[in-house]
């Protein structure tokens, strides 16, 4: 059904929308290979010891199993990481979590698999379990890697000026210190990856992950691989969020791999073992001490960070990073003097996840200026108007804002929608034992990868002999619905229609390295390269067809639906007849780009490799009507509103698909995710503990984009896929506090805990 | 033990073990993997097909209980080439972002329009109530099924 | 693992006869959740018992006997592998048995009220178990059978413990006999959970009162998920006769409620707040005033 060009602009229906719907569109999860292998790990299940052995013998001898792999087995460094190369492939020496892996076996069906896994025995001294941040920061603590020095990871600071003179300035100084508790990703489609070493030597893989041309690096230090040996298929994931950036199962199925070698190799973590071994977000504690005047100047804002990383380091850095770098919010702050500290316990690893430490520190930034507001009496809105960041501002981190910088007008939507205006009306009209309150939050997320790592991506297009365009994709789509975008990018630069354009999923041996799915940069830095491949694509088909109609000059074509068409004599040369006569070399345009950095050096965030600091922010007000149940406490998220500064809006299905999923996971993490451990020990194990929302705990969310222009982005736009999450968590203790008196310092924001400010606030 | 059943409108006739799993038969004997799998324990709803034209999870479903009985599978609702209208519209009105959810979102919205054709947008919701996603927030998805009432 | 679809009791009872250790399942929401889990799961190094592995399996779902929902002289009858969604679907239930009605429509989700059974419930025997305190509050009774004969039991009582029933080895639990109440008497049910659906309660009341007016002359009270047993408030309930349903008498009633109520702690919430609410859930019948 042909519409005209597949172009940007109008809401175009993704290209992979409809196989997903009627399941053919197959995941990783849904490869089987014949004959193939399945592969488990065998988990510590205590949170901290020493092994003195592990006992693989009786598994090894039952019928079906092919493989029992210890730390003995490992070639290379048995070390996997994405910056910080610290977790082992499989544990030698000690196990510093609950899911840390002893042994793989590997077995002709999961039945075997799951028999043998039973029958592996691991005699694990235990050491002293450090199951939070205050344990593991002790005197006298163990250390979680004796080679480290300490527990903690990373300490650092960002300082702007001098918020302990400006402090004693300040008419009004606020105290308070926040809790944010660690939540999973619940992706639907677990960790997973196929693998086998043909007979060249190269180790296949097709994988769930977020990070294809990356883990063949990660691979090749821990296994002692060359990464041009190791070749990545990448599907579409059911889900990332993060939680599939970096190593899963890749590793241990590059060992299997190896150990066995022509066999197909499976590896599937079920929802329990996501849950045990599968990356978290940090948990934070956050104090945080805020200055201002008396008209609501924001002047000072001191704080001290602590994030729990749990047994490995993950991006725990460059996580924390992010966090310091908005701990102030999205307000002209003259001074602030954040200290972050990011620490190992014998806690689940905690990794990347949408929001990258900014999620935490959202609710610290946002529950002061309410706290504030409260304060001086005056509007929540107009306090944050007052204060909100605009171009050419430095902002917390001492950075000038020289990009898009929509704040003012996102918060001036919310300010003027009824849900806002109404409130005390809506509020009034509260049904029996029913409390109603209205809450706003302002919040940004940095894009890319920031100072001091390449944000690059290289896309490629090629022109087919049917005369279609194939673009390959080097980043993962994961749902975000980039390679359609992708589609729409080069249906707008090079005027075809959908059925001409394909967008092939990454895959290493075809496309080139374009970086990691993550920091809302999947669109912005492959989309401008996607741009400038078209352009050469375009440039070059002009001249190849003036070789076709013998024209003197390249000017004067352009590219219509299936033909270049010269403008001055109306002759359309089609792309088959181009795609036929030309050879395959001559058909493909490479093009790529690196995202701009900031050109500032701030005297400060020196701790930070990589970071510090971010260019380009998306901006965003978030407004949400809560109803609360006065005899048991239970949150009803009546409406949602957020106003987005998304730059220019490509398609505006994906940017509020994007929106509305970041608020989907946010009230999530705001009312009822608490990824809860006891002593190194979880106690959410499963979806029935675990609980994220149902169909019946959400709302209809109302997105509206604000238009700014991102000069530096594709067609003006910028990533949102983070940002969205920051905002619901914030937005309901604030609603909270305006339904109760009673302001709260963590979440999640369940029924209990609203019992308790519910009580609090009738005291007050 | 040998079922007989009807899959996708074709009679068949398999050996099945007795701990053997619906959802394990599809995928993987059959090779039908629309059908998803997401947490084994009926909390998720990815696994969800029609048995007798009623939803079921199919990871807490053994395969002998097939005997006798019809199953359709996503599959057997649509194809890209002719799609179910469920599916049509999930497409078309934003409901899919990563797909995971998206065939057991379809297959449990087919049975809920079939025994309340005219649900409101609270009743849809409660309809597909056993069924997680973790990308939409299920706004769209609502749209979509209501789009396909009659 | 054997498999067995009997199509009748008789069937059923030899195949029992034959294989003592058998497994009996309805809708297996519960027991294959945990067949599942009694093979370790995430391969730890921790061994695990094998008491729930089960050798040979008998699924109840194709005897007829054991489903239909039948109203007979003020009493209705009800199999006790029916679905829970053909539970919801029947009228005599939507009309006469609101708050069984309600239990049912908070159970987990459409998809797992498709095979769910109220038999399933009622022997899984959870402290959490959404059916139970409204069975409780309208009086149920419980037949069980043998290939001998069938007795009765009230629903109050046959639960002793968590997981732990006075079903007999051999005897399966039939149908639930629910005497109907007066059409204008008051049938209350709320459940209270950590989200919409797919939530185990953390507290819940059933509740059913018989009005004369404004005055209470009967009210029976039960609540879920506050003892290791449903609690049938007597006490509450004999000092609630006699009394106007107001304010005032549902605060004091739900001070006593609190005192008789059980709670742990758990993962889901804690002890105190389980109190709390226990008694809290009372005030809500103040708004059938």
């Amino acid at each position: 059904m042909s519409e005209g060009p597949y172009d940007i602009g109008p809401g175009r229906p993704r290209l992979d929308a409809l196989a997903k719907a009627c399941g053919t569109e197959r995941f990783s999860a849904d490869v089987y290979p014949p004959d193939l292998l399945w592969a488990g790990a065998c988990r510590a299940g205590i949170p901290h010891g020493r092994i003195r052995a592990v006992h693989t013998a009786e598994a090894a001898r039952l019928p079906g199993v092919q493989a029992v792999l210890v730390r003995s087995d490992v070639p290379g460094t048995n070390r996997q990481g994405i910056v910080h190369k610290d977790m082992p492939v499989l544990c030698g020496d000690k196990v510093r979590h609950a899911g840390d892996p002893v042994a793989l076996v590997v077995a002709e069906s999961r039945t075997v698999l799951q028999q043998a896994l039973a029958l592996v025995r691991a005699d694990i001294d235990p050491l002293p379990v450090l199951g939070d941040m205050d344990a593991a920061l002790a005197d006298g603590a163990p250390l979680v890697h004796e080679g480290h020095g300490s527990n903690i990871l990373l300490a650092a600071e960002i300082r702007k000026g001098n918020a302990e003179a400006a402090l004693r300035e300040c008419d009004v100084v606020i105290e308070e210190t926040f809790h944010t508790p660690s939540q999973a990703h619940a992706f639907l489609e677990t960790e997973n990856g196929v693998a086998h070493l043909d007979g060249n030597g190269v180790l296949h893989l097709t994988v769930s992950t977020q990070a294809p041309f990356r883990d063949r690096f990660e691979m090749g230090h821990a296994l002692g691989l060359p990464p041009w040996n190791i070749r990545i298929r990448n599907p579409f994931l059911g889900g990332g969020f993060g939680g599939k950036d970096g190593a899963t199962v890749q590793c241990l199925l590059g060992l299997a791999a190896l150990r066995l070698p022509g066999r197909t190799i499976k590896m599937w973590w079920d929802r329990e073992e996501n849950l045990l071994a599968g990356y978290k977000r940090h948990a934070a504690r956050m104090h945080y001490t805020l200055g201002a005047m008396r008209d609501g100047t924001l002047k000072a804002v001191a704080c001290r960070l602590h994030y729990d990383t749990g047994a490995y380091a993950h991006l725990g850095g460059e996580i924390m990073e992010l966090g310091m770098e908005h701990a102030a919010g999205p307000y002209r702050v003259g001074h602030m003097d954040c200290k972050g500290w990011c620490v190992y316990t014998n806690n689940p690893v905690a990794g990347a996840f949408r929001g990258f430490g900014v999620a935490q520190v959202s609710l610290a930034f946002e529950g002061m200026m309410d706290r504030l507001a409260d304060r001086l009496g005056m509007d929540r809105l107009e306090l944050r108007q007052r204060n909100a960041l605009r171009r050419g501002d430095r902002n917390c981190a001492g950075v000038t804002l020289t990009t898009s910088t929509g704040l003012g007008e996102c918060l001036r939507r919310v300010a003027e929608h009824e849900f806002w205006t109404g409130r005390e009306a809506w509020k009034r009209a509260a049904p029996p034992f029913a409390r109603r309150g209205v809450g706003v939050a302002a919040v940004f997320n940095g894009m890319g990868y920031g100072r001091g790592l390449a944000d690059s991506a290289i896309a490629k297009i090629e022109l087919t002999p049917e005369g279609r365009f194939v673009i390959h994709s080097g980043v993962t789509d994961m749902g975000q619905g980039n390679a359609s975008t992708y589609a729409q990018i080069a249906g707008e630069v090079l005027c075809q229609d959908a059925d001409r354009l394909t967008v092939l999923q990454p895959d290493t041996e075809t496309a080139h390295p374009s970086g990691s799915a993550s920091a809302g940069r999947t669109t912005y830095t492959f989309g401008k390269a996607l741009i400038a491949a078209c352009e050469r694509m375009a440039e070059k088909l002009f001249r190849r067809a003036a070789l076709v109609l013998l024209a003197d000059t390249p000017e004067g074509f352009t590219l219509v639906p299936g033909a270049v068409r010269h403008l001055p004599t109306g002759r359309d040369v089609p792309l088959t007849m181009l795609g036929t006569m030309l050879p395959r070399d001559d058909r493909i345009c490479v093009g790529e780009y690196m995202m701009p950095v900031s050109r500032e050096v701030p005297d400060t965030g020196k701790d930070f490799v990589i970071g510090f600091p971010h260019l380009i922010f998306p901006y965003a007000a978030h407004l949400v009507r809560i109803e609360l149940d006065e005899l048991t406490g239970a949150i009803r998220v009546c409406d949602y509103l957020a106003a987005t500064d998304g730059g220019r809006v490509l398609n505006p299905v994906n940017f509020h698909q994007q929106i509305e999923g970041g608020v989907a996971q946010g009230l999530g993490f705001a009312l009822m995710e608490d990824f809860a451990t006891h002593d190194g020990h979880i106690r959410t194990r499963d979806l029935s503990t675990y609980l994220i929302p149902t169909s019946l705990d959400l709302p209809d969310t109302v997105s509206v984009a604000v238009d700014t222009v991102e000069q530096s982005g594709p067609f003006g736009m910028k990533g949102v896929g983070e940002v969205g999450l920051n905002g619901p968590l914030p937005a309901v203790a604030s609603a909270v506090a305006d339904a109760t008196g009673a302001h709260p310092n963590r979440g999640p924001l369940d029924a209990e805990t609203v019992l308790h400010l519910l009580a609090r606030g009738a005291r007050a | 033990m040998i079922i007989r059943f009807r899959l996708n409108g074709t009679d068949t006739r398999l050996e099945v073990a007795g701990d053997e799993r619906v959802v394990d038969l599809i995928r993987e004997r059959l090779g039908l993997t629309g059908t998803k799998e997401g947490c084994g324990s009926g909390e998720c709803g990815a696994c969800s097909v029609l048995v007798d034209g009623e939803a079921r999870l199919s990871c807490l479903m053994l395969a002998a209980q097939l005997d006798g009985r019809s199953l359709t599978t996503i599959e057997g609702l649509g194809t890209p080439d002719a799609p179910h209208p469920l599916q049509r519209a999930f497409a078309e009105h934003g409901a899919v972002q990563c797909g995971f959810c998206s065939p057991g979102m379809v297959v449990a919205a087919a049975d809920l329009l079939a025994r309340n054709p005219h649900a409101s947008r609270e009743e849809i919701r409660e309809g597909l109530s056993g069924n997680l996603c973790r990308c939409t927030g299920y706004g769209r998805i609502v749209d979509a099924v209501e789009k396909v009432k009659p | 693992m054997i498999v067995h679809l009997p199509r009748s009791l008789g069937e059923l009872w030899n195949l029992l006869a034959e294989a003592p250790g058998a497994r009996v399942m309805a809708g297996g929401t519960d027991l294959l959740v945990r067949l599942r889990a009694g093979l370790d799961r995430t391969g730890t190094t921790e061994r695990t018992g094998k008491a729930d592995a089960a050798t040979a399996l008998c699924c109840l779902e194709r005897i007829p006997e054991l489903r239909g929902v039948d109203c007979d002289k003020g009493q209705l009858r009800i199999g006790a592998a029916t679905p829970l969604t053909t539970i919801l679907e029947n009228q005599d239930v939507a009309t006469r048995l609101p708050m069984l009605h309600a239990a049912c429509r908070c159970l987990g989700s459409p998809l797992i009220r498709h095979q769910a059974t109220l038999g399933g419930n009622i022997c899984t025997a959870s402290p959490a178990g959404d059916t139970l305190p409204a069975l409780y509050a309208l009086g149920a009774e419980v037949e069980l059978a043998t290939s001998n004969g069938t007795r009765r039991l009230p629903m109050d009582g046959f639960i002793t413990g968590p997981g732990r029933t006075l079903l007999q080895p051999a005897e399966l639990l039939t149908a639930v006999h629910i005497p109907l109440p007066a059409p204008n008497a008051l049938q209350h049910y709320e459940k209270v959970g950590k989200r919409r659906a797919l939530a185990i309660s953390v507290a819940s009341l059933a509740a059913l009162l018989r009005l004369e007016g404004q005055r209470i002359t009967e009210a029976r009270l039960a609540l879920g998920s506050v003892a290791p047993t449903v609690v049938r408030c007597t006490q509450v309930e004999h000092w609630l006769a006699g009394r106007p349903l107001d304010a005032e008498t549902l605060h004091h009633a739900a001070g006593m409620v609190r005192e008789v109520v059980r709670p742990i702690t758990d993962v889901r919430a804690t002890a105190a707040y389980r109190r709390i609410v226990a008694g809290n859930l009372l005030l809500r019948l103040g708004g059938h005033q």
